[in-house]
């Protein structure tokens, strides 16, 4: 099809308008803002797309060509998400994505040449229909940026400055900490939508406690010195990003724990740094995103996924854990993908062969699969015991 | 009644299934032509040059919508992906027997025989509140769709005794002259390799290879709003360009051709040989003129014309006698001024969108 430039915008918004809808319900379904950001940007590059490269470029589009240029624009759409901050597990997105794909290319090759006869020698133009198409969208965006705005929570900044804790916070709010901001005692989450940025937490029973609620952020924490677990998140919904913790002179305690978090959608462990303790990062009965974590120096294991968890472990570096760097157990499924496990030590003081240094291991009835990994210089690279596979992938 | 449509060809067959899609029923519509079969020109020159492909897409049908294409079609009857991604692809050709099983399904339920009243009309005079045809009554909304005017033989051939026109009925001689360059001089000289003839081309120009016969951003409005944009003497001279005979790339081209020019079997020379017959693969008379309706109708009226064409309107109609009341517009090869591809089955369909916008926006319809 040959599109002039206003049938390329007219034909686009009119195909993502039932996109922008599905989004504002998934927003208001999910109580995540990430479908309708996510649908304004997918709104606003493929105009910019339009207007800036395609027309030039393409006097005639065949329709092949659908399939290369969606393939891109959701390249850009992630890149976008990244920069501007918007979190969400990969496969979200991508179904948003893949679902408006599939409803633009049914509606551009069905459904508009059969709605307007004249579609296609009119260069993809749809008049009034494009009209309304970007008034709904126009409406939808501003609602839900104004929904948005209505709904922000309050702005807590804490100075920089020691405080004693431990420092509870039971409403939604978003607490901001100045450079040289310090907790001592940890911080106990107990309200639904909390953000905590860029505090240091130090000591505390764990460092940051989530129990019970939904909607957590965690970006920018450090945490030091908890007596159990640096990050202890149950039956709770988080995205914890940029953390560091720090495990060191507590053999016993886990960096981060997420337990029992089924019903509580997908939460997100994201360019976090941990070293020491028991478990690097571990969840029980738990679906989690693990992706570009740097793990070091676990006492027992870099990663754990068990108890009857899924999850998804990627682009992370496990080093020098002792006995097994990254570990799928008892009924858990785990996707490990792209990660490098190097350095892993042998346990011969437990007398547990399990712990014989394996860089990636799959135990009791669990599904590791595996792609792309750098796996070295571990005693055992992987190994799957107890009714367990191993299922590699190129 | 207040529309009708002269021609009972495949454009005519177009317009009047747009005008079914537009709500008007078969007894609104008036049909002159002088045949039933709307394909039967196209059957007897597609069979005259052995065609098997048509050179259009999915988008070559007579429907008023470009979907469901003949590839969805296709693909729902032989439960199966395949026409569909050839499609996509840009690389799914119906075949002819498939295009013409399809005329023939759509011309059973459309009500085509309900329109047609078989008679050739051979003067259309404007008078108040629209058209005279020929003693059948005034109408409001008149499409002329009268097809080719003849086929074109160049003077010097016509009585050499060897020639035959492509598109007449003719089986091939040891020794076969083919002149002309487009899509059907280049089926001609497959078929006459195929039935073991020596071929030389004959041509005054080396061919277009394209796709289809004009380039594909002339089918919509983002090439179109630049050439109706052109004066008339900087129009004609595109059109001439446009027009220029092509026919597609690819190996099932190429191969057959390159190895019987290995063989000598095909080779290219400027001036006729020795053959034992000549084809005429020229095409079909160009110029309104050649047209008795429409150069009665020039004539009378005092149409505007350039290079042979009649001047018309973007949107195919004729500017001097269409107005807020009342249309006249071409469909078919002289709608070319408005439309370049106006001769492909896209090009029907685009005057009948058109046609019928200016029935449906007519106070008195």
């Amino acid at each position: 099809m040959s599109y002039t430039l206003r049938g390329r915008v007219e034909s686009r918004l009119a195909a993502l308008a039932p996109l922008v809808a599905v989004a504002c319900a998934l927003t208001a379904l999910l109580h995540r803002w990430w479908p309708v950001e996510a649908a304004g940007l997918m709104v606003g590059l493929g105009i910019a797309l339009d207007a800036q490269a395609y027309h030039g470029l393409l006097s005639y589009q065949p329709a092949w060509t659908a399939i290369p240029l969606g393939a891109i624009e959701f390249a850009v759409l992630l890149f976008l998400m990244r920069s501007l901050g918007i979190s969400a597990p990969l496969w979200q997105p991508l179904a948003l994505f893949a679902g408006g794909w599939l409803v633009a290319q049914l509606l551009g090759q069905a459904g508009f040449p059969l709605l307007r006869p004249g579609y296609a020698e009119e260069g993809g133009e749809l008049g009034s229909l494009a009209a309304v198409s970007a008034l709904v969208i126009g409406l939808a965006l501003a609602g839900a940026g104004a929904t948005a705005y209505a709904l922000r929570p309050p702005v807590v900044h804490l100075a920089a400055g020691v405080y004693n804790g431990p420092l509870v916070i039971t409403r939604r709010e978003v607490l901001i900490g100045s450079p040289g901001a310090v907790v001592r005692g940890g911080i106990v989450v107990r309200a639904n939508d909390v953000t905590v940025e860029n505090i240091a937490v130090v000591g505390g029973e764990n460092g940051i406690t989530v129990d019970g609620v939904h909607g957590t952020v965690l970006d920018g924490v450090s945490v030091s010195g908890a007596k159990l677990d640096g990050i202890h998140v149950v039956f709770a919904g988080v995205v914890i990003k940029n953390c560091t913790v720090d495990m060191h002179g507590n053999p016993l305690g886990e960096g981060i724990n997420i337990s029992y978090n089924m019903g509580m959608g997908m939460s997100m462990i994201e360019g976090c740094t941990v070293v020491g303790g028991m478990q690097g990062i571990t969840t029980h009965s738990s679906m989690t995103y693990i992706d570009r974590d740097r793990v070091s120096g676990s006492d027992e294991q870099g990663i754990a996924v068990t108890e009857m968890s899924m999850g998804t472990v990627m682009n992370s570096e496990v080093t020098g854990a002792l006995g097994i760097g990254i570990y799928c157990n008892d009924r858990s499924t785990c996707m490990i993908d792209h990660n490098t496990v190097v350095g892993t030590r042998s346990d011969r003081a437990s007398g547990n062969p399990t712990r014989a240094g394996f860089g990636v291991l799959a135990s009791f009835q669990s599904l590791a699969e595996l792609r792309g990994n750098q796996i070295a210089s571990n005693p055992v690279p992987m190994g799957a015991v107890i009714n367990s596979e191993i299922a590699a992938t190129h | 009644m207040s529309v009708a449509i002269v021609g009972s060809g495949l454009a005519g067959f177009t317009v009047f299934q747009a005008l079914r899609r537009g709500g008007l029923d078969p007894e609104e519509i008036a049909l002159f032509g002088p045949q039933v079969d709307p394909a039967g020109a196209f059957r007897r020159r597609a069979g005259a040059i052995r065609q098997r492909e048509m050179r259009s897409e999915s988008d070559g049908h007579c429907l008023p919508t470009t979907f469901p294409g003949l590839a969805v079609r296709t693909a729902l009857r032989r439960r199966s992906p395949a026409p569909l991604l050839a499609s996509a692809l840009d690389r799914y050709h119906p075949t002819v027997e498939e295009f013409l099983s399809h005329v023939e399904r759509v011309r059973e339920r459309c009500g085509w025989e309900r329109s047609l009243r078989c008679s050739r009309i051979e003067r259309v005079r404007a008078v108040d509140g629209g058209f005279e045809l020929d003693g059948h009554g005034v109408f409001r909304h008149v499409l002329l769709a009268p097809g080719q005017p003849g086929l074109n033989v160049p003077e010097e051939l016509r009585t050499d005794p060897r020639t035959v026109h492509a598109y007449e009925p003719h089986a091939y001689a040891p020794r076969v002259c083919v002149v002309g360059a487009g899509l059907t001089a280049a089926t001609e000289w497959l078929n006459a390799l195929e039935a073991g003839a020596e071929v030389v081309s004959v041509r005054r120009r080396e061919p277009l290879r394209q796709a289809l016969n004009v380039p594909r951003h002339y089918f919509s409005r983002r090439g179109l709003s630049a050439f109706h944009r052109l004066g008339g003497a900087e129009r004609a001279a595109r059109l001439r360009t446009l027009l220029a005979p092509s026919f597609p790339r690819g190996a099932a081209w190429d191969t057959p051709l390159a190895r019987a020019s290995a063989e000598g079997r095909f080779r290219v020379e400027a001036v006729l040989n020795e053959s034992d017959q000549v084809i005429c693969a020229t095409g079909f008379l160009r110029g309104f003129h050649h047209d008795p309706l429409l150069a009665r109708l020039v004539e009378e009226h005092g149409l505007e014309t350039a290079d042979g064409w009649i001047v018309l309107a973007s949107d195919t109609s004729v500017p001097a006698l269409t107005d807020a009341t009342r249309t006249l517009a071409l469909a078919g090869a002289p709608a070319q001024w408005a439309f370049p591809p106006a001769d492909t089955l896209a090009g029907a369909r685009y005057a009948a969108h058109a046609f019928l916008r200016r029935i449906r926006a007519c106070p008195t319809h």
